[in-house]
């Protein structure tokens, strides 16, 4: 019940603000805060209520949906989901928040946010595959119009590229689930779409899904589909766009959430569902080794160096998220404990900081109206909080130890060195770059002689501190007493397919 | 009670920045922030006092090294766990001390070096998170947190050295201070990776600590021990700015003398020999000659390019480096204790130099409390000019016989120099240096290895020359006639409030204080080529003995072999290169019987390559960091044309065969089509219909129905 509520609550949220009279917009939200509220509540609630000491998948709801093909209405939530569905909640009030000065058609903007968050949620939960990817698909449209009609000046080719890049992906995952339910016959004639099924008769010897071949080549299907949302190199290109083009709460969502789901897509189907798949790409490939781990630390040094050579503020941002899901990959290639842990701890972690990454170079466009890094200076004397506050997050992002960004990169790597030295090694090059870029940064907006242009430029006022706050607070405190986190999945990481 | 202790030391601090941080946010300025941080370092202090005491009632417990208490599970998952605990042994004492000592006095003197900075509050913060890191980087009891500490101290640097951010020099020189530190940094991480990858664990001590799992590891680990060694030294040689890493700490004089004197001298960049200190175990006799060498090497580069500064701090900054060369020499050298006892006492000297120097740049600078409008020439028309990049009232050219001026600075700053420069038996500086060269002297009589001779000699050469260049230091500003009569008539003795700490760091360059409490309570660990390679079985006694020769407590040395002819020699020898590297000042600065700049012009090359310092800095920033600039333009561009040129590619070129299958249709199953699938888009109106006007975007759309036409095809064949 729980999870239905939270999951259809801002699909309702999204109905009423459609509804609010033309002339009372401001009402449109406040209601859409109230409403991004309650999933909030409903998921601190599941925070206390879920029991991470049991392996069970909890609040499970399972009915009937398309009888034809089995399909089933089933959700339910492991560890890793609940950290998600919080992480998604928490920022749906913090968007709504960020998105206050919107003025154009903003009934429509928070209605299709609010459609955004019922996929997210949704996605989150889903224990069938069909659902799952009905979700997944429900996630994009809304997307879609948020960039193509609130976006910057180019924003309908980045939404097209966002749109058709994503929709690449997604057509080969369907049609990999659907040979995943061509092969998944439990009974003869009786098929199955669901998760759990599916992640016991993958591992059935004998059973048609167990075939390496057919897991090897599900995987690609899969793969493929989630690494475009990661993304991975090569599929990274429409991310720099959509996020440069996006209004500063769609560009958090984007980092935080939406790339979330590849890599949670990666855990729940790839990782758990294709053991065999993933056995050959993290080492069946003769001297290639582990592609997994290639792909991650291509990330890691091609999104750094990238983003060390951007101008723009916000490109600067949307390319280190290249680099720190590199980590993610890294932690994931390496199927262990430390690893997989701190892989999904980056997840957690990349979420909360690329969000104040984002919601920052917000406020600083909101005053500015331009992000170019070189056209700013000196600010730190006008906005001593607004420079505090960002040199927190450009930390955390960093990886600083004591802040939560730390923690997450340095799991992944040891568990990914147990494995692979010398790409482990390799992927230290963005450790370095990170720094080079992100205080490269601090200096040329926030040091040195103040730009005579930004004489009056105005602090970062009470409602962007308090979007910032809850963030800002979690940084610091996962980064100290990071169990809160890795208490709640643990059991998660230990059910998978680990070496 | 010694972890309420420790808590108390760590949290007085914290609660002291966390509390400006708070009132910040809330847009109110803590204006009491300088009583605030310098009482909740106090407390820290008299903890610290305290709990030295417990070391001093029962040296035999914490004398051994080892006493991990507290121990909580940070990290645990099922086979991976990472604990915490604090670390408490006699090493953990003193550095306590020593830090809270430094960190109190420098607090104090704040007060009135930094009075009316408009970031006064801000300051007083900043050196309260730094003394929390450094603090907690002490007493971790495993390499994990001693990396968690030891990042935090430097971002805390990194706020402190561009603390006048408006500065360019500044913004720099944090930026460069962060990044070198971090090179080094990446490299300890891979070295702990592999410890941990090992032995499944960052704990040092203890029954499943590192250093007794080390025991365990074959003869043929050795080599793979010794990169791993060679690796965390790394973190260090970035963080005690050895060679060749050394560059950003001269730069760091940018910042406030407070945060030079605490962070750039006495404690962070300290906290490089205490990490080898406390690897110290795990060394073997490769990764030893490697530190040795890096040390020595550093000792002696470093020193030479002091002698021809101009720069006040920036002398004073060479000679840290090349201090903190001694002490990670004498590590390398294998005398744990001797590297430590130097590091003491030159917390001490090294702290007081600094603090004198701010004192004296306090005095010369017309106007300190506005750094914002650079230069004052309107007021002073015979103000002197910046040269060579030079502050003027840094510039020893335009000081001279300041000690008519500034007694008490003068005073405390001779005995400081007396010390550094290695004077025989008053001073604590002379002591400790003997100790590392006949440290190293002795390792080389020992082993017969002419690598350590060579290190000796470099040591000892680096020991006349820190005598040269601290005396002329002296000599160019206190002695002498003004050479700039303008800024002497307005120097004038600094307030109590700094002279006090110059006092106090003043006695405590004494030796007594030092030799009573490093020397008689640090207990050299064994190392771990003792165990694995049988040959050397004995050199750990032998280590110990030269560590813990003592001359005049010889309750201390009893157990142990005498004072070894290794220390006689090298102590006459020290006292011999310190004599002539003070005669030789003396000879050129004071008497000016010779004179520098004749010798600069008959040797110009040299000279141009010491006052370039060796062009490594040029060598950094013209090849390494625009090589990297480079690269990541060339990946970015790659990125915008090749590989997203490559997207877009593709997409004309489906764009055209679709369009073209697509012409084959009729114009109304094209419009039913797009009507119908896309139609969810055309009701949202005319804003949005702007979106598929132009050409390209048609065709993407037309691509895009496509693709839905094929998804709705599988679902009707599944």
């Amino acid at each position: 019940m729980l999870l239905t509520s939270m999951i259809f609550i801002p699909l309702v949220g999204a109905i009423i603000v459609l509804l609010v009279p033309r002339d009372r917009e401001d009402a449109a939200k406040w209601i859409a805060f109230l409403v991004t509220l309650i999933p909030l509540f409903l998921a601190v609630l599941l925070y206390f209520q879920y029991d991470p000491t049991s392996v069970e998948i909890q609040e499970v709801v399972e009915t009937s949906w398309i009888k034809a093909f089995n399909i089933r209405y089933h959700t339910g939530v492991d560890g890793l989901s609940v950290t998600l569905i919080l992480l998604t909640a928490l920022l749906g009030p913090i968007c709504v928040g960020a998105s206050w000065k919107i003025e154009k058609g903003i009934k429509v903007y928070l209605s299709l946010f609010l459609l955004l968050e019922t996929g997210m949620i949704g996605f989150f939960c889903a224990l069938d595959l069909f659902l799952f990817y009905v979700f997944f698909e429900l996630t994009l449209l809304p997307m879609y119009f948020l960039i193509g009609v609130w976006g910057g000046p180019r924003r309908e080719y980045a939404a097209i590229k966002f749109f058709l890049y994503t929709l690449f992906g997604s057509v080969l995952m369907l049609i990999a689930m659907i040979a995943v339910y061509l092969n998944s016959s439990v009974d003869p004639g009786l098929r199955t779409f669901d998760i759990p099924t599916l992640i016991s008769l993958a591992q059935t010897s004998g059973h048609a899904l167990a075939d390496p071949t057919f897991q090897i080549w599900a995987f690609l299907g899969f793969f493929i589909g989630f690494a475009v949302k990661v993304p991975i190199f090569p599929f990274h290109t429409w991310l720099p766009d959509a996020h440069v083009e996006a209004p500063t709460a769609i560009s958090v969502v984007l980092a935080a959430i939406l790339l979330k789901m590849g890599t949670y897509g990666l855990v729940r189907i790839n990782f758990a569902m294709l053991p065999a798949g993933m056995d050959f790409f993290t080492n069946g490939l003769g001297r290639w080794g582990n592609a997994l781990a290639i792909l991650g630390v291509v990330n890691i040094i091609y999104g750094s160096l990238c983003a060390l050579a951007q101008t723009d503020f916000k490109k600067l941002v949307a390319y280190s998220s290249i680099g720190h899901m590199g980590f993610v990959i890294l932690g994931l290639a390496a199927r262990n404990e430390a690893g997989v842990t701190g892989a999904i701890l980056q997840m957690l972690n990349h979420g909360v900081i690329s969000a104040m990454l984002f919601l920052l170079v917000g406020v600083v466009y909101d005053r500015a109206h331009h992000r170019d890094i070189n056209g700013f200076g000196g600010l730190g004397a006008k906005m001593p909080i607004y420079t505090g506050i960002t040199t927190l997050a450009f930390m955390a992002s960093l990886g600083l130890p004591g802040l939560s960004g730390f923690v997450g990169e340095a799991l992944s790597l040891l568990g990914a060195y147990s494995k692979f030295q010398l790409l482990t090694i390799l992927s230290t090059i963005g450790i370095v770059v990170g720094a080079a870029y992100f205080l490269w940064t601090l200096q040329r907006v926030f040091l040195g002689d103040l730009n005579p242009k930004y004489e009056a430029i105005e602090e970062i006022n009470m409602r962007e501190i308090a979007t910032l706050i809850p963030l800002g607070v979690l940084t610091i405190v996962l980064g100290i007493w990071p169990h809160f986190a890795i208490e709640m999945f643990r059991n998660s990481v230990v059910g998978l397919p680990l070496q | 009670m010694i972890v309420t202790f420790i808590f108390i030391i760590l949290i007085c601090p914290l609660a002291s920045f966390t509390f400006f941080a708070i009132s910040s946010l809330m847009g109110r300025k803590s204006s009491r922030q300088d009583l605030i941080s310098t009482f909740a370092m106090l407390i820290a202090f008299a903890c610290a006092f305290l709990l030295f005491m417990q070391v001093l009632g029962n040296p035999s417990i914490y004398k051994v090294a080892g006493a991990s208490t507290h121990t909580t599970d940070w990290i645990q998952i099922d086979n991976v766990s990472l604990p915490m605990g604090f670390l408490f042994d006699s090493v953990t004492s003193i550095m306590l001390l020593v830090v809270t000592i430094v960190s109190s006095l420098v607090h104090i003197f704040s007060i009135g070096y930094m009075h009316g900075d408009p970031r006064y509050p801000r300051f007083f913060a900043y050196l309260s998170l730094f003394s929390f890191s450094m603090l907690f980087l002490i007493v971790a009891d495993n390499l994990l947190g001693i990396y968690i500490g030891w990042e935090l101290v430097g971002l805390c640097s990194y706020l402190l050295i561009g603390f006048w951010f408006e500065k360019d020099s500044a913004a720099n020189a944090c930026k460069k201070a962060f990044l070198t530190t971090r090179v080094g940094d990446v490299g300890m991480f891979i070295g702990m990776m592999m410890l941990f990858t090992k032995f499944h664990t960052f704990t040092l001590f203890g029954e499943n600590g590192i250093f007794e799992l080390v025991n365990n590891l074959e003869s043929s680990d050795l080599t793979w021990l010794s990169i791993a060694g060679i690796l965390i030294f790394c973190g260090a040689i970035g963080k005690s700015a050895q060679f060749p890493l050394h560059t950003w700490l001269p730069d760091a004089m940018e910042g406030p003398t407070p945060v030079s004197a605490l962070i750039h001298a006495a404690t962070m960049v300290a906290a490089g020999v205490y990490l080898a200190a406390r690897m110290f175990p795990i060394l073997t006799d490769v990764s030893s000659l490697f530190i040795a060498y890096v040390g020595g090497i550093t000792a002696i580069f470093a020193a030479t390019i002091a002698i021809v500064r101009w720069d006040i701090k920036r002398v004073l900054a060479y000679s840290t480096v090349s201090q903190l060369g001694y002490m990670m020499l004498a590590i390398g050298a294998g005398s744990y204790v001797a590297g430590l006892f130097h590091l003491t006492t030159h917390a001490f000297f090294k702290a007081l130099l600094f603090l004198g120097s701010g004192s004296v740049i306090h005095a010369l600078h017309v106007h300190h409390n506005d750094h914002d409008d650079g230069h004052h020439d309107d007021e002073h028309s015979d103000q002197p000019v910046e040269r060579d990049g030079i502050p003027p009232e840094q510039d020893m050219r335009n000081m001279g016989g300041l000690r008519h001026k500034m007694p008490v600075t003068f005073w405390t700053m001779l005995i400081a120099t007396l010390s550094i420069s290695g004077v025989p038996f008053f001073f604590s500086g002379f002591w400790s240096k003997d100790e590392v060269l006949g440290a190293t002297l002795e390792r080389a009589m020992e082993s017969g290895s002419a690598h350590y001779y060579i290190l000796f000699f470099m040591a000892l050469v680096a020991a006349g020359v820190t005598a040269l260049y601290m005396f002329r230091l002296i000599f160019l500003t206190f002695t002498g006639q003004p050479r700039d009569q303008g800024m002497y008539e307005h120097a004038h003795e600094s307030p109590k409030s700094m002279i006090i700490p110059l006092i106090i760091l003043a006695v405590l360059s004494f030796p007594i204080v030092n030799k009573w409490s490093v020397k008689k309570y640090i207990e050299q660990p064994g190392q771990v080529h003792n165990h694995l390679a049988p040959e050397h079985a004995n050199q750990f006694v032998l280590y110990a003995a030269a560590g813990s020769a003592d001359h005049h407590d010889s309750t201390s040395h009893t157990a142990h072999k005498g004072h070894s002819p290794a220390h006689n020699i090298a102590m006459g020898l020290s006292i011999f290169v310190a004599g002539l590297g003070i005669l030789l000042s003396a000879l050129f600065y004071h008497w000016k019987t010779f004179s520098a700049e004749t010798i600069a012009n008959k040797f110009r090359g040299v000279h141009r390559i010491l006052w370039n310092k060796y062009f490594i800095d040029e060598f950094y920033d013209g090849i390494i960091v625009r090589a990297t600039i480079i690269g990541a333009k060339i990946f970015g561009g790659i990125d915008k044309y090749l590989v997203d040129g490559l997207v877009n590619l593709v997409a004309i070129i489906v764009n055209y065969i679709v369009a073209f299958l697509v012409g084959l249709f009729d114009n109304k199953v094209v419009d039913f089509l797009v009507n119908s699938v896309a139609g969810v888009t055309w009701k949202f109106g005319g804003r949005v219909r702007r979106v598929q006007t132009g050409v390209i975007q048609n065709y993407l759309f037309v691509i895009l129905t496509g693709v839905i036409l094929l998804i709705i095809i599988f679902r009707l064949l599944v």
